[in-house]
């Protein structure tokens, strides 16, 4: 599994676009008492509908999306991750709960105010397109500047500027049904950034592409992001994905979220073994960064050695200790942070934290006892490193020596 | 997986079915021992007098009155009076219209409207077809039709777009229109005659009116399902991006509809044309008048010529509508006003040579030498070939042999048994609901007073049907098994789908005269490709994994179709009796023009005699058959499917 996490530009201000807070959305026969009801809230899916023959999608979610960030809400199918980002728009009325635009009150808004919301706020990629089979491409991509009332002859000039920018240049006049599924996701694409809308939203976009598709696009979107800056929002249940797209990712589970947290947090400290299970192949050292494997520099150390940036993953890390020979230096604008030698780095790649890392004999019992602490609440923004890992392979392993 | 399916379904299923259909019929028996010394005061033989209610009378006084009030009551004069006035001036003006356009008009815009939506060959086709309209002598017959039809089809389609639009968008239209759409589909054409002819009178508005309820149906169930089966993802798409309801119909749902709208629109076509044939016997003139007249007095020849016209209207108006809506885009052909114009320059410069009308000098007389063809068959072929018999013999043996013990033993049945037997067939096949409509249904007839000629009406029925299966589905199976069989029929079995059910009475009473054996043969051959088509994709639509594991186990060709095939076909099979069952009514009423008697003389015999209550009361008898048989034969999942 090769992944590389794009350098990203950290988000520019951390005021939310989307703010949403205890959102519910429940299916079946009286919905609202579930979310009323404590009681109610708490029962597995499975007691939920045999009690009440209700499904809750979404269970108490709460979170924040910040301008110019690529949230992903990452989980398995029926997670109700498909249900979150619908209830954002109100493509499916939530049962309680609050989401709020830019402070605005979503679930307030009337019908006018919602299609203005859809129209030049939020814009939706499908994961099966949602194109218009009976239009071409160039009338598809306009499709939504037509709904606005915006004129022929301008809509479709815009259109086209989209059409290139998403690399379908030269097949305006195509319809639908003669393009692959990747060139026809690219008109999805086209079609929601041509409302120019603050957010875009993407319900698994790529999963019903070829993986080599899938990497395209995949670059496509974070080329798209890098230039223009735009919050998304983006549905997937590949991990891979998250990873490479995500400034923050949000893991679903039976409707709740598990962990919210940043592609590194995710993986270097997961909130419970659910998470743990999931990130357990994740190639390590392409997510977590130097800043987290470092240690703190002694005196003689800041002087010399290469540096690193702290953004840099630890892969980057490893050929710069290899190349040199000595411990790495972590700096950040001249400043000498801390170093990263041979051990640190296995630790990271071992998944064996390193910090507090003991004779391997014990490790067994820590992690026996860190997943029980660590699974009882998500944690999100965890500023410290995880303090237990779990070894990834099995058998003893040389015991790192204490720092 | 499927390897597992096979072994459960050839034991398990069956078992669990048996036992159901074995509570079913306890439950029935039980009920029936119960009642029965209640009933029996009643007796056993027909149905009871006590239980009848003569409709005669009061329909008789309704419909004098309406007769007398026709032109006097305020509810004629401001409505139907109206309703007919405005349908008598638009067929006129249509008809005028075509005349003027002339033979050559007429055929230039013909072709070139076949050219621009499908294509140069059907544009071909189109013209010769008119041009063979006018060859037999039967242009102007022709064009009465056409104008009726152009007429009906406008309204059918406006009537039937609007209903499914409003179908297509709440819930609760849908839910109430779609079991009355659903029963007005399976019910005859016969039966919608009388009550327009009680309200309009004989006549071109009546004729064209009956058409409208009988071929708008499939236009709003049609637009009703396109509006409903839009893929949901497009329309959250195009609601994601901010649409209103109305933008979101303009733009999204009735496009995408357009698929299921112009199959509507083809099917109300062949409807109407069926219908306005029909509806001869009303007034409707034109080619189906021709046929009429000619059956009536046995004059095959006479017959042939409209009846060919009428197939070739039917085949061209099929594909060409077919061909426009299946949505493969073509090279782009000739503008509208460009097959005006050349259309306007054809009619000009025809009567400008002078030959606005058909020249008589071009015209094929086909009729004698028919009738000299169908002399000598009757003849030579009629009775007493050596070996095979004659067809006469033929059609009197099965009237011997079949029909009359069949009638006869209907007939002898005690009547609550009819009702058993009715209420037993449908609940093993259907639901307890369907059960109870059929059983309702029966029960009605006897109490209009018409339980004998129903009953014959349902030998025939039943006689027409048990031919039909056998022979589609042997055909259907070996369609299925071979694909040179299906190649071979599939051209046969499209026309013969397409023709209306008047044209099927020609050539059998050339061959069996008149008689109950003619009409069940027409009925055979009307059925009888539904039943081919239905069987062969039934069987072809089985799971493929299924069959192939059933063959990597070593099963035989007929192991493969006895254990695999048929048993997971079984839906189709029901559906394809079921349409047997309903096409073959359709038929077998219709043939009691040719002799066949029963119900369908009665409401032809109500309608040349001004006699409407005897018309109504077998027209009415006839609806509760339709709805009988239709239940009965109507299987458990397809009523699910439509509850959904």
């Amino acid at each position: 599994m090769s992944l590389t996490v794009p350098t990203r530009k950290p988000p520019t201000t951390t005021e939310p676009v989307f703010s949403v807070s205890g959102l519910w959305k429940v299916f079946g026969p009286k919905p609202e008492r579930v979310p009323e009801d404590p009681e109610l809230g708490t029962l597995t899916p499975a007691e939920l509908r045999s009690r009440t023959g209700c499904t809750a999608a979404v269970r108490d979610v709460s979170f924040d999306v910040r301008k110019g960030e690529v949230f992903v809400v990452m989980g398995l199918s029926g997670s109700g991750k498909s249900t979150l980002v619908r209830c954002l728009t109100r493509l499916i009325e939530p049962t309680a709960g609050t989401i709020a635009i830019d402070g605005e009150d979503v679930r307030a808004m009337d019908k006018a105010r919602l299609r203005e919301l859809r129209r030049h706020r939020a814009a939706m990629v499908f994961q099966h397109f949602g194109l218009l089979p009976h239009r071409t491409v160039l009338d598809n991509v306009a499709y939504g500047l037509e709904i606005q009332g915006v004129g022929k002859s301008e809509r479709r000039e815009r259109a086209a500027g989209f059409i290139a920018k998403v690399g379908l240049e030269g097949m305006e006049k195509r319809r639908p049904g003669q393009l692959s599924g990747g060139q026809r996701q690219r008109v999805g694409l086209a079609r929601a950034l041509a409302v120019d809308p603050e957010v875009l939203l993407f319900d698994e976009p790529f999963s019903a592409l070829d993986p080599l598709i899938r990497r395209d696009m995949q670059d496509e979107v974070a080329r798209l992001h890098r230039e223009e800056g735009r919050t998304m929002v983006f549905i997937t249940h590949d991990l891979t994905e998250a990873l490479k797209l995500g400034d923050r990712i949000a893991l679903m589970r039976d409707g709740q979220v598990v962990q919210l947290g940043t592609p590194e947090e995710i993986v270097g400290s997961p909130a419970d073994d659910y998470v743990r299970e999931f990130v357990r192949d994740v190639p390590r050292e392409q997510v977590m960064t130097a800043r987290r494997a470092m240690r703190p520099a002694s005196a003689a150390e800041t002087a010399e050695g290469p540096a690193v940036r702290p953004e840099a993953t630890v892969a980057e890390a490893i050929e710069a200790v290899a190349r040199a020979g000595t411990p790495a230096r972590v700096m950040d604008k001249g400043r000498c942070l801390g170093v990263i030698d041979h051990e640190r780095l296995l630790g990271v790649v071992a998944g064996v934290d390193t910090t507090t890392a003991t004779p391997a004999r014990d490790d067994d019992a820590a992690v026996a006892a860190g997943g029980r602490a660590a699974g009882a609440a998500p944690a999100p923004k965890k500023a410290a490193p995880g303090r237990r890992r779990q070894a990834t392979a099995p058998g003893p392993r040389t015991s790192p020596e204490a720092v | 997986m499927a390897t597992l399916t096979i072994p459960t379904s050839g034991t398990g299923e069956p078992r669990v079915l048996r036992s159901r259909a074995a509570g079913k019929l306890l439950l029935l028996a039980l009920l029936t021992a119960v009642l029965l010394p209640l009933l029996d005061r009643w007796g056993n033989g027909s149905w009871p007098h006590a239980l009848t209610v003569r409709l005669d009378t009061p329909l008789t006084t309704a419909s004098d009155w309406v007769i007398d009030n026709r032109d006097s009551h305020p509810l004629f004069l401001y409505f139907f009076g109206y309703v007919s006035n405005a349908v008598i001036w638009a067929v006129r003006a249509v008809y005028l219209t075509l005349l003027a356009a002339g033979w050559a008009g007429v055929t230039a815009f013909a072709a070139l409207l076949a050219w621009r939506v499908a294509g140069v060959r059907l544009a071909a086709g189109t013209a010769v077809a008119f041009l063979a309209c006018g060859a037999l002598g039967m242009w102007v017959p022709t064009m009465q039709t056409l104008a009726l039809m152009v007429v009906a089809v406008l309204a059918s389609v406006v009537v039937g777009a609007l209903l499914g639009l409003a179908a297509g968008l709440s819930d609760r239209l849908d839910r109430a229109l779609r079991p009355v759409l659903d029963t007005m589909q399976v019910l005859p054409a016969f039966a919608y005659l009388l009550p327009v002819v009680l309200v309009f009178g004989i006549g071109v508005p009546a004729a064209v009116l009956a058409t409208v309820v009988y071929a708008a149906p499939p236009m709003a169930r049609l637009t009703a399902l396109g509006l409903r089966g839009a893929d949901p993802e497009v329309l959250e798409a195009v609601e994601s991006l901010g649409a209103t309801r109305r933008q979101r119909l303009l733009t999204a749902r009735i496009p995408l509809a357009r698929k299921e709208l112009l199959l509507g629109l083809n099917q109300t076509i062949m409807m109407a044309l069926s219908m306005a044939v029909i509806a001869a016997v009303i007034g409707a003139g034109g080619l189906g008048d021709r046929v009429y007249q000619a059956l009536a007095s046995v004059d095959v020849g006479a017959a042939l010529a409209a009846g060919i016209p009428i197939v070739l209207l039917a085949v061209v108006l099929d594909r060409v509508t077919a061909a426009a809506g299946d949505g493969t885009t073509r090279p782009r052909t000739i503008g509208w006003p460009y097959a005006l114009a050349v259309t306007v320059a054809v009619a000009l410069a025809a009567r400008l040579l002078g030959a606005p009308d058909w020249p008589g000098g071009w015209t094929l007389g086909i009729a004698e030498p028919v009738n000299r063809a169908v002399d000598w068959m009757t003849a030579h072929l009629y009775s007493g070939v050596p070996v095979v018999g004659g067809t006469a013999d033929w059609a009197g043996h099965f009237t011997t042999w079949v029909l009359d013990p069949v009638r006869d033993g209907l007939q002898w049945l005690p009547w609550w048994s009819v009702l058993l037997v009715v209420a037993a067939l449908a609940w093993l096949i259907g639901t307890w609901r369907t059960a109870l409509t059929a059983v309702l249904a029966m029960a009605a007839i006897g109490v209009l007073g018409v339980w004998e000629p129903s009953l014959d009406t349902l030998s025939q029925v039943l006689a027409a049907v048990a031919v039909t299966l056998v022979l589609g589905f042997a055909t259907g199976i070996a369609a299925a098994r071979s694909d040179r069989v299906e190649r071979a029929l599939r051209p046969v079995l499209d026309v013969f789908q397409t023709m209306p059910q008047f044209v099927y009475l020609i050539p059998v009473v050339a061959l069996f005269g008149v008689g109950r054996a003619p009409a069940v043969a027409a009925a055979v051959v009307y059925a009888l490709p539904a039943v081919v088509r239905i069987t062969a994709q039934g069987l072809r639509q089985v799971d493929q994994a299924a069959l192939e594991s059933a063959r990597s186990l070593g099963a035989t060709g007929r192991q493969q179709l006895w254990q695999v095939q048929l048993p997971l076909a079984r839906r189709a099979l029901l559906l394809a009796v079921n349409q047997g069952v309903v096409l073959v009514l359709a038929v077998v009423i219709i043939g009691g023009l040719v002799g066949g008697g029963a119900l369908g003389y009665d409401v032809a015999f109500g309608l040349a005699q001004g006699d409407l209550a005897t018309g109504l009361v077998a027209g009415a008898a006839i609806v509760c058959l339709g709805l009988m048989l239709d239940r009965v034969t109507q299987p458990t999942e397809r009523r699910a499917k439509k509850g959904a």
